[in-house]
């Protein structure tokens, strides 16, 4: 950690540290302390690639949908809001197929689909769009702790505005107990936020159950979505209740940053504070050209291919040799029965949205993992692409 | 002028090295094991690609000049033992039932692709092409070895 | 499988795996032979001349795809994997 410093500047620092955390600059802190801990290097001209396990914060593009995605950062450039000429009209038509093949890869409705820049975008879209939309007659939403910090940062704004925000604790293997969360939902409750697979731990949370649950008594349903895409089969049309599914196709083998916002047809929120100002395309709701080339194509092909191909890897990969084989290693969450499609997704959290902070990870806290084990805790994520042929 | 400038450098270039000769074999010599370290991916393990080193231990540098490959000279017995070793390697093979005259479809089970997979490790091992219609005749490590021996003129 | 077609699957096979194999990276490489051989043998036991006629369309162009694809990572190579 930090050595005892000589100069004027660290030990003006120190004192900072006895402080408690809270009282502390943050930011300036943390980044004080990265730098002594992680040293950037980068590889030499030589050597060898380190292997690459970290496919829940992005993953490799398929050269399939590179291949797609090409002709429209070559030729094809016209804007697809353009409705006067052939260029954008070529441009337009791929964007709705690529929205059609979206919507049939989540079992939706294509005018459903809101193409936006990230899961942050679309989960801050969709639960302050909500909050603020019914803020006249509902002001209560429910969220869970272990949830990703932009649904959480949501939630702390909607705070600051006068909300009632409760954020429910989730059991030792990491669920959410349906029985706290119905007890928790009130009449003035306008929306519940729970992710479906957990970007640190990868637990799957029973997201049917919970949209069962929302439906009847009435409140909307956002789920971030963002790890389970191309992992697990998510049907929209199945999972009654969901008014929110953000997906992410960077972590499933598509170009880093270009998402998708599934926005229940019902709900239109033209002219809400949920809306980006601006142009007016996607329905309103987000404003600002989609860039072609950059997602639309990328997820056309992608939809249909990580249709064929789920079935193909998902038996595949089993780390239970690393179990077996390592010694010391612990679960960060022990359920058997869940194992395969919670550790498609990951191993051991420590997730990239939150590597800037040393304070070891909220999520694992939150299962009760102590101080120790959260501090020594990685994440593994594997993909179709990293992992050998053979089945384990 | 100018041409011959450069001929007169050509040709003080040209000296050195081949005074270095003689140097040039040994040195080749002792490298040409490790050169098949490097050969192209293939389909069986990695660990094929190292066996070399162990068998070309040959200490007479005359032996090496007379080669212009980086392998030692080909023989029916080499051929077969090398064809054999990628055989074994193929996961689908099992080392223990695999015999010179078995038929890979009849006898191992095999399917018309891991043929096709197995001929592309033999071309692979061999570094030569393999047409299509020549390949599909090929159905047993006999004929594979009788095959290649001709391809590569071996008769002994 | 029909008996004229036989010999045009066994061919693209052959092509497709060949392409494949020379992928400069390693994960692409890897995957992609894993991938052609895993979708010939789920085919394998097609009958029907139609669907096999439209598998290898796809085949074909599949073929395509790899060799524009291999060239481009040719153009922006980077050091190999440890695992190699």
């Amino acid at each position: 950690m930090l050595s005892p410093g000589k100069t004027v500047s660290s030990r003006l620092l120190r004192p900072a540290l006895w402080l408690p955390f809270r009282l502390c600059p943050a930011r300036t802190a943390v980044s004080f302390m990265q730098k002594e801990l992680i040293k950037k290097r980068e590889l030499e001209k030589d050597e060898l690639r380190p292997l690459y396990m970290d496919f829940q914060a992005t993953t490799p593009m398929d050269p399939r949908v590179l291949d797609a995605m090409l002709p429209y950062q070559v030729n094809y450039y016209g804007n697809p809001h353009s409705r006067t000429h052939a260029y954008g009209w070529e441009s337009e038509t791929a964007m709705e197929t690529a929205r059609k093949q979206v919507a049939s890869l989540i079992g939706a409705d294509p005018r459903e689909i809101i193409f936006t820049s990230g899961a942050t975008e679309s989960n801050n879209m969709a639960i302050k769009g909500v909050a603020r939309f019914y803020q006249a007659k509902k002001r209560h939403v429910i969220t869970t702790q272990t949830e990703h910090k932009c649904v959480l940062d949501s939630c702390r704004i909607l705070e600051a505005e006068g909300f009632t925000v409760t954020y429910l604790p989730v059991q030792k293997n990491g669920l959410l107990d349906l029985k706290l969360l119905e007890a928790s939902i009130r009449p003035e409750t306008s929306l519940v936020s729970v992710m479906t697979i957990n970007n640190e731990i990868g637990v799957k949370q029973p997201i049917k159950e919970i949209g069962q649950i929302c439906r009847s008594k009435g409140v909307f349903f956002h789920t971030d979505a963002a790890q389970a895409v191309g992992k697990i089969p998510i049907s929209v049309s199945e999972w009654k209740g969901l008014s929110y599914v953000p997906l992410v196709g960077q972590r499933s083998t598509d170009p880093k940053a270009w998402v998708l916002c599934m926005c229940n047809a019902d709900l239109d929120f033209f002219g809400s504070p949920a809306a980006e100002p601006g142009g007016g395309q996607e329905r309103g709701l987000r404003s600002g050209t989609v860039p072609p080339p950059a997602g639309c194509w990328g997820w056309e092909l992608h939809g249909a291919m990580i249709i064929r191909e789920c079935p193909c890897w998902t038996n595949r990969l089993w780390p239970k040799k690393i179990m077996d084989e390592i010694p010391d290693v612990v679960m960060n969450f022990g359920d058997p029965k869940k194992r395969k499609t919670l550790m498609r997704v990951c191993l051991y959290g420590f997730s990239a949205c939150t590597s800037a902070s040393l304070e070891p990870s909220y999520v694992l806290r939150a299962i009760g993992a102590d101080e120790d084990l959260a501090h020594s805790s990685i994440r593994k994520g594997i993909d179709l692409k990293s992992i050998k042929g053979t089945q384990h | 002028m100018a041409a011959r400038v450069l001929q007169q450098c050509v040709r003080s270039l040209a000296r050195p090295s081949l005074g270095l000769c003689p140097v040039n074999l040994a040195l080749r010599a002792a490298v040409a094991p490790a050169v098949t370290v490097h050969r192209p991916f293939s389909f069986a393990a990695d660990s094929r690609r190292t066996r070399w080193l162990g068998q070309s231990r040959i200490s007479s540098v005359e032996v090496w000049c007379r080669q212009y490959g980086d392998l030692p000279p080909l023989t029916l017995e080499t051929i077969k033992d090398r064809v054999m070793y990628v055989l074994k390697l193929y996961d689908k093979i099992n080392p223990e039932k695999i015999q010179a005259t078995s038929h890979f479809m009849k006898d191992l089970g095999l399917d018309s692709l891991d043929q096709v997979e197995i001929i592309m490790a033999m071309e692979d091992e061999f570094g030569f092409e393999i047409p299509d219609a020549e390949a599909e005749k090929l159905m047993t490590p006999e004929e594979i070895v009788q095959y290649i021996a001709d391809k590569k003129d071996v008769y002994e | 499988m029909a008996a004229s077609t036989r010999p045009q699957v066994i061919s693209l096979y052959r092509m497709m795996l060949k392409e494949s194999s020379k992928f400069p990276s390693y994960n692409y490489r890897t995957y992609a032979l894993r991938r052609v051989r895993d979708a010939f043998r789920a085919n394998r036991k097609v009958e029907d001349p139609k669907v096999v006629e439209k598998l290898l369309v796809e085949g074909g162009q599949m073929l395509a795809l790899i060799q524009r694809q291999v060239s481009i990572g040719k153009m922006y190579e980077a050091q190999r994997m440890v695992v190699e």
